[in-house]
């Protein structure tokens, strides 16, 4: 008699991928159980496919539902979602998608898909109690030049090489015009959301550069000095007052001074 | 284990995330409500949204990933993520299946069959307990909804309820729905089933949708799959009605998970299940002396 972990390592290998050859003998039900089995099979493969296409309508509107439907059957079968909280399951269909034949025609998509992943993720964020200014003042210089920032966890930054934020927005507004050119275009996009709302912002690469620092939890100085490199004339002590100004800051982490 | 406390006298209603907001604006009445804590963990939004409604109902949490029969063991950070849900809204109830769907890393999203044998109902033994153990709460385990069964079985599935209930002191949710569903698929007698559960580890009963199609293990048969995609079936209703007489009342929960209806269509459904219960409780009093 097979051992449980053989049966379903069985049990495994058929809804992944149909092939049940082995498992078949070891089954009840009928008189060929082996084809009722193909319910869990199925169960699997269209609920994670819906999931997927629900997550993904504005890339369904851009490139059809029959491309992205026929996409998420593969990639459900290469990649079984690795935790039980499908809301977070996909997280690399965007890269997926965009190896699918066909997707050449369109090359912004893989950017597109990314955008409306980190847009479905930031739209559940909840905002937390924001620091002040004042407690910004109550700390050195030198000491917050070496401190982190904790942002809110509705934001993200993403960089595109391809301005498909204006795409998203033409998405959300319902439209479609009759002709769309899109070009090759460096984008750095902030996104903002929370309860069930969100903005895409575009900043400029020093800002970019500044916000995604922290964001990474670097120190304001290292955020500062990337900023730096892009544009000599930055302003780090404005950019992080305008963060905290904002009721983006969570949280402030002075480090200990080395002695 | 201390035991379940606070259980509601009225049916409940499965809480799914297209009805929260009109459930939070609205506040309809109904004996409590029951949610999947994987829809609620990864949103932070819904979950705010529920511990308000943990406010003003009784909730219960209905696991779908904790995956009690599988041989790779419980997902640890899960099962944390679950406990911080709990933690927050101190539900009336914490249940999951008698089922399995992680295999190593990879997780099946579906409620797998389990061979009804000594070697599963160590498995299953252990990682209750751990479950119970890391919650600090009973857990209701539920019958499944089978279409297939497994040669390895050595004992009917009751007696392996029965065994873990033993073991464990867990409870059990006994969905009549699935009881109905696996007694027409695989042969056997529904009311017997219940007959032979044991009445005082029933802390829940569950009544859900089911959908026929053809069986293809029997041409020209049918088969009953558990969707949760369609009205409760008069079979399923008698079968709750006789679980009502020879198990008295138990919190009972309606659950649609696929083309959900208007919250409203849901009470009305909770509604007829009042009703049952009613009816059913006189005979299970007259039959009780």
């Amino acid at each position: 008699m097979l051992r449980l972990a053989e049966v379903q390592s069985l049990v495994r290998v058929g809804i992944i991928t149909g092939e049940i050859s082995r498992l078949a003998p070891l089954l009840l039900g009928g008189r060929y159980p082996e084809r009722r089995f193909a319910i869990h099979e199925r169960n699997y493969e269209t609920s994670l496919v819906a999931a997927l296409v629900t997550k993904f309508p504005a890339t369904v509107w851009l490139t059809g539902s029959r491309f992205v439907t026929e996409a998420a059957h593969s990639f459900v079968r290469e990649y079984p979602p690795q935790a039980p909280c499908i809301a977070e399951y996909g997280r690399t269909f965007p890269r997926f998608l965009s190896s699918c034949p066909g997707a050449d025609r369109t090359p912004y998509l893989h950017d597109f898909a990314e955008l409306e992943w980190h847009v479905g993720r930031v739209a559940i964020a909840v905002d937390e109690a924001a620091i002040s200014l004042h407690e910004l003042s109550s700390v050195s210089a030198d000491a917050l030049l070496d401190a982190g920032f904790t942002l809110q966890s509705g934001f993200c930054y993403v960089r595109t090489s391809w301005p498909v934020d204006e795409l998203m927005k033409l998405y959300l507004k319902d439209s479609a015009p009759d002709h769309f050119s899109i070009d090759a275009l460096d984008v750095w996009l902030e996104l903002r959301g929370a309860r069930g709302e969100f903005d895409i912002n575009r900043l400029d690469a020093a800002q970019y550069a500044f916000r995604k620092s922290i964001s990474d939890g670097r120190s304001l100085g290292a955020a500062a000095e990337s900023a730096l490199l892009v544009d000599a004339g930055f302003d780090p002590g404005q950019a992080l007052a305008a963060l905290v100004a904002a009721g983006l800051v969570t949280a402030l982490q002075v480090r200990r001074n080395k002695s | 284990m201390k035991s379940t406390q606070g259980a509601p006298d009225a049916t409940g209603i499965g809480l799914r995330l297209p009805h929260l907001a009109e459930v939070v604006a609205t506040r309809p009445q109904t004996g409590f409500l029951e949610i999947h804590p994987e829809n609620f963990l990864a949103n932070p939004h819904a979950a705010e949204l529920l511990v308000e409604l943990s406010h003003h109902y009784s909730i219960s949490v209905h696991t779908v990933g904790i995956s009690v029969g599988s041989a790779w063991g419980i997902d640890r950070r899960h099962l944390e993520r679950l406990r911080t849900l709990v933690d927050r809204i101190n539900p009336i109830f914490v249940s999951g299946h008698l089922a399995w769907s992680t295999y190593g890393s990879d997780y099946l999203n579906d409620l797998l069959p389990l061979p009804f044998n000594e070697e599963a109902l160590d498995v299953a033994t252990r990682h209750v307990r751990e479950v119970q153990d890391f919650l600090g709460r009973p857990y209701l385990i539920e019958n499944p909804a089978s279409y297939v069964g497994l040669r390895s079985s050595t004992m009917t599935e009751t007696e392996f309820l029965c065994e873990l209930v033993n073991r464990t002191q867990c409870m059990l949710l006994c969905d009549v729905s699935n009881v109905y569903v696996s007694a027409h698929n695989m042969g056997f007698d529904a009311r017997e089933y219940l007959n032979s559960l044991p009445a005082d580890a029933i802390a829940e009963l569950h009544l859900g949708g089911y959908t026929p199609e053809e069986d293809p293990a029997n041409p020209g048969g049918e088969l009953l799959i558990d969707t949760h995609a369609a009205a409760i079936a008069d079979p399923a209703w008698a079968l709750f009605a006789y679980a009502i007489r020879h198990f008295g009342q138990k919190p009972t929960l309606i659950e649609w998970d696929n083309n959900i209806p208007a919250f409203a269509a849901l009470v009305a459904e909770a509604a007829s299940a009042d009703d049952i219960v009613s009816i059913a409780m006189e005979a299970h009093c007259a039959a009780a002396g």
